[in-house]
Protein backbone atom coordinates (compact mmCIF):
# COMPACT_ATOMS: atom_id res chain seq x y z
CA UNK A 1 0.00 0.00 0.00
CA UNK A 2 1.36 3.37 -0.92
CA UNK A 3 2.16 5.57 2.46
CA UNK A 4 2.47 9.34 2.52
CA UNK A 5 5.46 11.27 4.33
CA UNK A 6 5.63 15.03 4.89
CA UNK A 7 9.19 16.57 4.65
CA UNK A 8 10.15 20.66 5.83
CA UNK A 9 12.75 21.56 3.80
CA UNK A 10 15.03 24.25 5.65
CA UNK A 11 17.89 26.27 4.99
CA UNK A 12 19.16 29.43 5.21
CA UNK A 13 18.17 32.53 2.15
CA UNK A 14 20.42 31.69 -0.59
CA UNK A 15 21.54 28.34 0.33
CA UNK A 16 19.96 26.80 -3.38
CA UNK A 17 17.02 25.70 -1.30
CA UNK A 18 14.24 26.42 -3.93
CA UNK A 19 16.71 24.90 -6.81
CA UNK A 20 17.17 21.50 -5.00
CA UNK A 21 13.34 21.73 -4.38
CA UNK A 22 12.65 22.06 -7.57
CA UNK A 23 15.05 19.55 -8.73
CA UNK A 24 13.02 17.46 -6.66
CA UNK A 25 9.98 17.60 -7.37
CA UNK A 26 9.97 19.27 -10.21
CA UNK A 27 6.44 20.37 -12.01
CA UNK A 28 4.35 18.82 -9.30
CA UNK A 29 4.32 21.55 -7.42
CA UNK A 30 1.60 23.66 -5.62
CA UNK A 31 1.63 27.65 -4.02
CA UNK A 32 -0.73 29.09 -1.28
CA UNK A 33 -0.05 30.77 1.87
CA UNK A 34 0.85 30.19 5.21
CA UNK A 35 -2.38 31.16 7.13
CA UNK A 36 -2.70 34.43 8.21
CA UNK A 37 0.34 35.28 6.64
CA UNK A 38 1.23 36.87 3.52
CA UNK A 39 4.64 34.62 3.65
CA UNK A 40 4.49 31.91 0.59
CA UNK A 41 4.04 28.58 1.01
CA UNK A 42 5.57 25.98 -1.93
CA UNK A 43 4.62 22.23 -1.43
CA UNK A 44 5.71 19.57 -4.07
CA UNK A 45 5.38 15.80 -4.20
CA UNK A 46 7.43 13.12 -5.38
CA UNK A 47 6.79 9.30 -5.44
CA UNK A 48 9.20 6.90 -4.63
CA UNK A 49 8.88 3.16 -4.61
CA UNK A 50 5.59 3.45 -4.60
CA UNK A 51 5.14 5.57 -1.67
CA UNK A 52 4.40 9.51 -1.78
CA UNK A 53 6.81 12.27 -0.22
CA UNK A 54 5.50 15.60 0.00
CA UNK A 55 7.70 18.60 0.48
CA UNK A 56 7.49 21.87 2.11
CA UNK A 57 9.41 24.76 1.60
CA UNK A 58 10.04 26.87 4.88
CA UNK A 59 10.88 30.21 4.52
CA UNK A 60 14.72 30.68 3.92
CA UNK A 61 16.11 31.41 7.53
CA UNK A 62 19.12 32.44 9.98
CA UNK A 63 17.99 30.75 12.46
CA UNK A 64 14.74 29.91 14.01
CA UNK A 65 13.84 32.33 16.82
CA UNK A 66 10.95 34.39 17.17
CA UNK A 67 12.02 37.56 15.89
CA UNK A 68 11.00 37.04 12.63
CA UNK A 69 7.91 36.80 10.81
CA UNK A 70 9.61 34.01 8.33
CA UNK A 71 11.31 31.98 11.30
CA UNK A 72 8.03 32.19 13.22
CA UNK A 73 6.11 30.48 10.27
CA UNK A 74 9.11 27.80 9.80
CA UNK A 75 9.56 27.50 13.60
CA UNK A 76 5.56 27.02 13.98
CA UNK A 77 5.44 24.69 11.23
CA UNK A 78 7.89 22.30 11.99
CA UNK A 79 6.24 22.49 15.58
CA UNK A 80 2.92 22.20 15.13
CA UNK A 81 3.10 20.07 11.60
CA UNK A 82 5.55 17.62 12.90
CA UNK A 83 6.72 16.27 9.69
CA UNK A 84 8.28 12.97 9.27
CA UNK A 85 12.00 14.64 9.25
CA UNK A 86 13.81 17.74 8.29
CA UNK A 87 15.94 18.49 4.86
CA UNK A 88 18.36 20.94 6.02
CA UNK A 89 19.73 22.16 2.78
CA UNK A 90 23.52 24.27 3.77
CA UNK A 91 25.16 25.90 1.56
CA UNK A 92 28.93 24.27 1.83
CA UNK A 93 30.19 27.31 0.19
CA UNK A 94 29.94 28.94 3.62
CA UNK A 95 29.04 25.94 5.92
CA UNK A 96 30.18 27.45 9.49
CA UNK A 97 27.27 30.40 9.24
CA UNK A 98 24.68 27.22 7.60
CA UNK A 99 25.44 24.64 10.57
CA UNK A 100 23.96 27.06 13.19
CA UNK A 101 20.29 26.59 11.54
CA UNK A 102 21.22 22.91 11.49
CA UNK A 103 22.13 22.90 15.18
CA UNK A 104 18.74 24.31 16.26
CA UNK A 105 17.34 22.02 14.38
CA UNK A 106 19.27 18.75 15.57
CA UNK A 107 18.25 20.23 19.22
CA UNK A 108 14.12 20.59 18.06
CA UNK A 109 15.35 16.79 17.86
CA UNK A 110 13.70 16.10 14.13
CA UNK A 111 15.05 13.37 11.83
CA UNK A 112 17.13 15.06 9.66
CA UNK A 113 18.99 14.75 6.63
CA UNK A 114 21.68 17.47 5.71
CA UNK A 115 22.10 18.13 1.77
CA UNK A 116 25.19 19.52 1.44
CA UNK A 117 24.84 21.99 -1.73
CA UNK A 118 26.72 23.83 -3.91
CA UNK A 119 29.64 21.62 -3.73
CA UNK A 120 30.91 22.65 -6.99
CA UNK A 121 31.52 26.02 -5.78
CA UNK A 122 33.29 24.71 -2.43
CA UNK A 123 35.48 23.06 -4.33
CA UNK A 124 36.16 26.09 -6.69
CA UNK A 125 36.91 28.31 -3.37
CA UNK A 126 39.28 25.74 -2.25
CA UNK A 127 37.11 24.26 0.19
CA UNK A 128 37.26 20.67 0.83
CA UNK A 129 34.73 19.31 3.10
CA UNK A 130 34.72 15.36 3.56
CA UNK A 131 30.71 14.69 3.97
CA UNK A 132 30.93 10.84 5.63
CA UNK A 133 33.18 13.01 8.39
CA UNK A 134 30.49 16.03 9.20
CA UNK A 135 28.04 12.46 8.45
CA UNK A 136 29.74 11.18 11.56
CA UNK A 137 29.93 14.08 13.78
CA UNK A 138 26.37 15.42 13.45
CA UNK A 139 25.01 12.01 13.59
CA UNK A 140 22.50 12.44 10.67
CA UNK A 141 23.00 11.16 7.00
CA UNK A 142 25.08 14.18 4.97
CA UNK A 143 24.54 14.04 0.76
CA UNK A 144 26.40 16.00 -1.17
CA UNK A 145 24.59 18.11 -3.86
CA UNK A 146 24.76 20.85 -6.52
CA UNK A 147 21.16 21.81 -6.94
CA UNK A 148 21.37 23.41 -10.79
CA UNK A 149 22.89 20.39 -12.31
CA UNK A 150 20.62 17.50 -10.20
CA UNK A 151 23.66 16.27 -8.61
CA UNK A 152 22.90 14.11 -5.64
CA UNK A 153 19.11 14.13 -6.22
CA UNK A 154 18.96 10.37 -6.57
CA UNK A 155 20.93 10.00 -3.60
CA UNK A 156 19.08 12.24 -1.94
CA UNK A 157 15.38 11.16 -2.85
CA UNK A 158 16.38 7.98 -1.60
CA UNK A 159 17.80 8.76 1.67
CA UNK A 160 14.63 10.88 2.04
CA UNK A 161 12.63 8.11 1.77
CA UNK A 162 14.66 5.34 3.83
CA UNK A 163 14.39 7.82 6.70
CA UNK A 164 10.52 8.14 6.50
CA UNK A 165 10.52 4.47 6.87
CA UNK A 166 12.27 3.96 9.23
CA UNK A 167 9.88 4.54 12.47
CA UNK A 168 12.94 4.05 14.51
CA UNK A 169 14.62 7.22 13.45
CA UNK A 170 14.62 9.74 16.48
CA UNK A 171 17.05 12.32 14.49
CA UNK A 172 20.65 12.92 16.32
CA UNK A 173 21.87 12.23 20.11
CA UNK A 174 24.07 15.32 19.49
CA UNK A 175 23.48 17.96 22.25
CA UNK A 176 25.73 21.26 22.16
CA UNK A 177 27.71 21.66 25.60
CA UNK A 178 26.80 24.95 26.76
CA UNK A 179 29.51 24.92 29.11
CA UNK A 180 29.18 24.94 32.79
CA UNK A 181 27.58 28.32 33.60
CA UNK A 182 24.41 27.11 31.61
CA UNK A 183 24.25 23.50 31.90
CA UNK A 184 23.83 23.79 36.01
CA UNK A 185 20.80 26.20 34.62
CA UNK A 186 19.35 24.31 31.87
CA UNK A 187 19.44 20.79 33.39
CA UNK A 188 17.19 21.44 36.23
CA UNK A 189 15.12 23.48 33.69
CA UNK A 190 15.31 20.06 31.38
CA UNK A 191 13.84 17.96 34.27
CA UNK A 192 10.96 20.78 35.40
CA UNK A 193 10.13 20.97 32.01
CA UNK A 194 9.46 17.13 31.04
CA UNK A 195 7.30 16.13 34.36
CA UNK A 196 4.66 18.65 32.48
CA UNK A 197 3.29 15.63 30.37
CA UNK A 198 1.51 17.74 27.67
CA UNK A 199 4.34 19.87 27.00
CA UNK A 200 6.83 17.58 27.02
CA UNK A 201 4.78 15.03 24.75
CA UNK A 202 5.33 17.89 21.92
CA UNK A 203 8.43 19.33 22.63
CA UNK A 204 12.08 18.51 23.61
CA UNK A 205 12.30 19.77 27.13
CA UNK A 206 16.13 20.57 26.91
CA UNK A 207 15.01 22.82 23.51
CA UNK A 208 12.01 24.47 25.69
CA UNK A 209 14.61 24.98 28.76
CA UNK A 210 17.28 26.63 26.56
CA UNK A 211 14.74 28.84 24.70
CA UNK A 212 13.58 30.25 27.75
CA UNK A 213 16.89 30.78 28.87
CA UNK A 214 16.92 33.23 25.89
CA UNK A 215 14.08 34.49 26.67
CA UNK A 216 12.12 33.51 23.73
CA UNK A 217 8.58 35.50 24.18
CA UNK A 218 7.11 32.39 21.89
CA UNK A 219 8.33 29.28 24.10
CA UNK A 220 7.62 31.70 26.92
CA UNK A 221 3.56 31.90 25.91
CA UNK A 222 3.92 28.07 25.45
CA UNK A 223 5.16 27.33 28.67
CA UNK A 224 3.03 29.20 30.85
CA UNK A 225 0.15 28.94 29.07
CA UNK A 226 0.56 25.03 29.59
CA UNK A 227 0.87 25.45 33.12
CA UNK A 228 -2.06 27.60 33.62
CA UNK A 229 -4.11 25.34 32.08
CA UNK A 230 -2.95 22.00 33.81
CA UNK A 231 -3.57 24.25 37.19
CA UNK A 232 -7.19 24.85 36.03
CA UNK A 233 -7.52 20.86 35.15
CA UNK A 234 -6.42 19.94 38.62
CA UNK A 235 -8.54 22.37 40.71
CA UNK A 236 -11.54 21.31 38.84
CA UNK A 237 -10.50 17.78 38.80
CA UNK A 238 -12.45 15.74 41.03
CA UNK A 239 -11.30 15.96 45.38
CA UNK A 240 -9.97 12.46 46.73
CA UNK A 241 -7.89 11.52 44.02
CA UNK A 242 -3.73 11.21 44.85
CA UNK A 243 -2.07 14.30 44.28
CA UNK A 244 -0.51 14.50 41.16
CA UNK A 245 3.24 16.35 41.30
CA UNK A 246 2.44 19.76 41.18
CA UNK A 247 5.78 20.57 39.75
CA UNK A 248 6.83 24.10 40.60
CA UNK B 1 35.76 51.48 19.37
CA UNK B 2 32.49 50.72 17.40
CA UNK B 3 32.43 48.88 14.02
CA UNK B 4 31.60 51.77 12.00
CA UNK B 5 34.75 54.07 12.72
CA UNK B 6 36.96 51.54 11.21
CA UNK B 7 38.06 53.13 7.74
CA UNK B 8 38.09 50.25 4.65
CA UNK B 9 40.49 47.64 4.60
CA UNK B 10 40.84 47.83 8.07
CA UNK B 11 39.89 44.20 10.19
CA UNK B 12 39.07 44.28 13.57
CA UNK B 13 37.61 41.43 16.25
CA UNK B 14 34.59 42.22 17.86
CA UNK B 15 34.38 42.32 21.97
CA UNK B 16 30.62 42.96 22.30
CA UNK B 17 27.42 43.41 20.36
CA UNK B 18 25.04 46.00 21.94
CA UNK B 19 22.34 46.03 20.15
CA UNK B 20 19.41 44.00 20.84
CA UNK B 21 15.94 42.92 19.79
CA UNK B 22 15.76 41.60 16.36
CA UNK B 23 19.08 43.18 14.74
CA UNK B 24 20.91 42.15 17.44
CA UNK B 25 19.82 38.30 17.18
CA UNK B 26 19.38 38.67 13.48
CA UNK B 27 23.72 39.67 13.86
CA UNK B 28 24.33 36.80 16.29
CA UNK B 29 22.56 34.13 14.13
CA UNK B 30 25.10 35.42 11.46
CA UNK B 31 27.86 34.85 13.30
CA UNK B 32 28.27 38.65 14.47
CA UNK B 33 29.92 36.88 18.14
CA UNK B 34 32.63 37.55 20.43
CA UNK B 35 36.31 36.55 18.75
CA UNK B 36 34.79 36.86 15.72
CA UNK B 37 36.92 38.99 13.11
CA UNK B 38 35.36 41.06 10.40
CA UNK B 39 37.59 43.30 7.20
CA UNK B 40 35.71 46.62 6.12
CA UNK B 41 35.62 45.83 2.44
CA UNK B 42 34.28 48.86 1.12
CA UNK B 43 31.60 51.53 1.74
CA UNK B 44 28.76 52.35 -0.53
CA UNK B 45 29.10 55.33 -2.49
CA UNK B 46 26.14 57.34 -0.47
CA UNK B 47 27.36 56.07 2.76
CA UNK B 48 25.52 53.27 3.74
CA UNK B 49 25.30 50.26 3.43
CA UNK B 50 29.14 49.18 4.44
CA UNK B 51 29.95 45.67 2.63
CA UNK B 52 31.67 43.63 5.30
CA UNK B 53 33.43 40.18 5.56
CA UNK B 54 32.98 38.00 8.37
CA UNK B 55 33.51 34.05 8.29
CA UNK B 56 34.47 33.88 4.75
CA UNK B 57 31.17 35.71 3.35
CA UNK B 58 30.14 39.36 2.62
CA UNK B 59 27.45 41.15 4.69
CA UNK B 60 25.93 44.66 4.15
CA UNK B 61 24.88 46.22 7.10
CA UNK B 62 23.87 50.51 8.39
CA UNK B 63 26.35 52.39 9.91
CA UNK B 64 23.41 52.81 12.55
CA UNK B 65 23.54 49.05 13.04
CA UNK B 66 27.74 48.94 12.55
CA UNK B 67 27.44 51.68 15.85
CA UNK B 68 26.45 48.63 17.77
CA UNK B 69 29.09 46.22 17.36
CA UNK B 70 32.04 47.02 19.47
CA UNK B 71 35.33 45.98 18.58
CA UNK B 72 39.31 46.26 18.90
CA UNK B 73 41.06 47.30 15.74
CA UNK B 74 43.59 44.36 14.43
Amino acid sequence: MSRAFTVAVAGQPNCGKSTLFNTLTGARQFVANYPGVTVEKRIGLFAHKGDRITLVDLPGTYSLTSYSLEERVARDFLLDESPDLVLNIVDASNLERNLYLTFQLVEMEFPLIVALNMMDIANGRGIDIDPSRLSDELQVPVIPTIGNRGKGKRELREAIWAMCVDKENHGSWVRVDYGEALESVIAPLEVKLSRQAHLASHFPARWLAVKLLEDDPEVRKLVTGAVAERDYRLSHSEQGKDSIDAGE
Amino acid sequence: MTLDELRVGQEARIVDITLSGAIGQRLLDMGFVEGTCVKIVRNAPLIDPIDLLVRGYHVSIRHAEAKGVEVEPL
